[in-house]
């Protein structure tokens, strides 16, 4: 379990180059055993050669020691009864016997020494008093005064026994080293067998820690694919379970999910506003279609009606038939208005809606406008009150049209709402805002109605239009020209008593803009 | 035109289309009674016993469509049969109005004479 939590935190490259580390060092180790083995075998067969070789030279020298004896003891009693001397050529060959011996003795102390120094230096000085001894003979053996005493039995003796000894210790040191070679190759055959099965079991174990640690890992993360798959973004495979390069790509994951979803919403969120946009045309289109017909009604009814009176036989009434044709009139009139409203309201709905600036003066814009209108004052028994300072206002900078069109709406919703009463329309400017207050004593609004009023196409009740007149898209229209002039419309009403519409303008739109 | 002389009661709150089509039907040999808004709709009904209504739906105290679930569910009204009158020209609008009660449907600006046919059918 440790293992594999170890081996879950490294990462997918850091877990191969320490897995192959590991293998290749447990075939190293195998390996270095098996040459091991194999360099004491040999050493061990070398020291066993050489014991062997020393045993044989041991043997040989024993046999020459015996045969160079046998010629002195011959030649000696040769000399005793005869005066016949050795010639130069047997005396030469046979002092070079007895040096090859002392050669093949010195051979015998450089091999296969090891445990036999002490034999073979006794050896070497009772082998040395014995061939000096037979060497003296030889070369006096021509002097009959000189008196030899060549019957060294005890010297001889002594040399056979050292090399006895020295054989027997060979001999014994062979079968140690035999006994040892074979000890070393059971050894190094079982280090051999236990570290390639050790070897192959720890690469087993290395491979499916390996195997189970990284497919744990990729097993998370095709699980985080396949919810992410299956549209569950709101999943997140768990980076801190994961290192390196895997963890990487489980970050990746995330990141790609967490996008996703931020792209789905835009997505969402860009579809319900272009439902709710096209709902929205929908009701326009709706509305559109539902006011064009009210006044058409009017029209193509009165027109068919005097169509078929002035079929009818006897007179005609005139005073009928001009209130009949007065009344298609303003029918048309009032098609005209609407459809002028929908228009000015679908150009600024759509960003097409214009603002041309230009210097002129308010007051007597809103004087004219008074002026034009008066008729509509007097429609319902209305009184007009004036307040406007004509000398204290300057010229503004602003879209005349617009303005003209604001006042229009206002004094006409006001007049439509209004029976004997006052309609006041009162004007200040000072260095920065034009101010014009429309009011008047007449129906008034609830609240409710006041948060509805400025909507395109709704009138403080459904069927105000029909009692009053009117498209319910004037104060929507108004609304959306003061916020393009860079101003607003504030409204105060109470049921009963009136309603007062204010509206603030900058005196120089760019500056106010630059000042905002 | 025909001289039915049968019973019509027209409700309808703007004074120029009332006028226009209580004139119109007096024409064509109706008798025409007229209401301004719902719940005058309700008593003319309850009083003269018309022989058909045409209801305008956009009408002020109780609109259209009350008025004619509130007539059907009503007994003594029930079988007088309504023709809804609106400028609301969808066909989710005339779903509505069939759904609320009314037995037919017609669309401002009104078809007079189709509307003429519409009453003779249902009378």
């Amino acid at each position: 379990m440790n293992m594999k939590r170890f081996t879950a935190r490294l990462s997918l490259r850091a877990r191969l180059y320490l897995f192959s580390g590991a293998i290749l060092t447990l075939f190293a180790i195998n390996v270095s055993t098996h040459l091991w083995g194999s360099l004491a075998r040999t050493e061990s067969l070398v020291a066993y050669r050489d014991t062997v070789n020393a045993a044989q030279l041991t043997s040989d020298l024993q046999q020459s020691l015996e045969a160079a004896r046998q010629q002195v003891l011959v030649l000696s009693t040769l000399r005793e009864t005869t005066d016949e001397p050795l010639d130069a050529n047997e005396q030469t060959a046979a002092l070079t016997d007895l040096e090859n011996i002392e050669a093949r003795l010195r051979r015998l102390g450089t091999i296969g020494t090891e445990g036999t120094e002490d034999y073979y230096r006794r050896l070497q000085e009772s082998t040395t008093r014995l061939i000096s001894g037979w060497k003296a003979f030889y070369r006096q053996y021509n002097d009959t005064d000189a008196a030899i005493d060549v019957d060294s039995a005890v010297n001889f003796n002594d040399a056979i026994q050292r090399l006895g000894e020295l054989d027997q210790r060979q001999e014994f040191l062979a079968i140690q080293r035999s006994n040892a070679i074979d000890r070393t190759i059971a050894l190094t055959d079982r280090i051999t067998v236990i570290g390639f099965i050790t070897t192959i079991a720890v690469t087993l174990v290395l491979v499916v820690v390996l195997i189970r640690a990284t497919n744990a890992s990729l097993q998370r993360l095709k699980t985080g694919a396949q919810r992410f798959g299956s549209g569950d973004l709101t999943y997140r495979i768990r980076e801190n379970l994961e290192a390196g390069e895997i963890r990487d790509l489980a970050h990746t994951f995330n990141d790609m999910s967490g996008k996703l979803q931020i792209a789905i919403d835009e997505v969402q969120s860009a579809k319900a506003d272009a439902d709710s946009a096209n709902a929205a045309k929908s009701m326009f289109l709706a509305n559109v279609s539902h006011e064009l017909r009210t006044p058409l009604n009017a029209i193509i009814g009165y027109s068919e009606m005097l169509q078929d009176e002035i079929g009818d036989p006897g007179d005609v009434d005139r005073d009928q038939f001009r209130h009949d044709l007065g009344t298609i009139i303003f029918s048309g009139r009032q098609l005209l208005s609407l459809i002028n409203d929908i228009l000015d309201l679908s150009k600024i709905e759509t960003g097409k809606m214009q603002v041309s600036l230009e210097w002129f003066q308010p007051s007597a814009l809103i004087f004219q406008v008074c002026d034009a209108l008066s008729p509509l004052v007097n429609q319902y028994n209305n009184r007009l009150e004036l307040d406007i300072d004509n000398d204290a206002m300057g010229e503004m900078h602003s879209d005349p049209g617009k303005l003209q069109q604001i006042i229009t709406n206002l004094f006409s919703n006001s007049c439509k709402f209004t029976e004997d009463g006052v309609i006041t329309v009162a004007a200040t400017m000072d260095n920065k805002w034009l101010t014009v207050v429309v009011s008047d004593t007449g129906i008034g609004m609830t609240a409710d109605q006041q948060s509805r009023v400025f909507q395109a196409f709704v009138q403080a009740e459904s069927n105000t239009g029909v009692k009053y007149g009117g498209t319910g898209l004037g104060l929507a229209i108004v609304r959306e020209f003061c916020s393009m002039l860079g101003g607003h419309i504030e409204l105060e009403s109470k049921p009963g008593v009136g309603s007062r519409f204010s509206v603030q303008l900058p005196v120089d739109p760019e500056s106010a803009l630059a000042n905002a | 035109m025909t001289g039915n002389s049968l019973k019509v009661l027209l409700v309808e709150d703007n004074a120029l289309n009332r006028d226009m089509l209580s004139r119109r039907l007096g024409r064509a040999g109706f008798t025409v009674i007229t209401a301004e808004d719902g719940a005058a709709a309700l008593d003319e009904m309850r009083a003269n016993a018309p022989d058909a209504v045409l209801l305008d739906m956009n009408l002020p105290i109780k609109d259209g469509w009350t008025v004619a679930s509130e007539a059907k569910q009503d007994p003594a009204l029930a079988t007088i049969p309504i023709i809804a009158l609106t400028a609301h020209a969808m066909e989710a609008d005339r779903q509505k109005a069939l759904s609320a009660g009314c037995d037919d449907y017609a669309t401002k600006p009104i078809d007079f004479p189709a509307l003429v046919a519409k009453l003779e059918a249902l009378l």
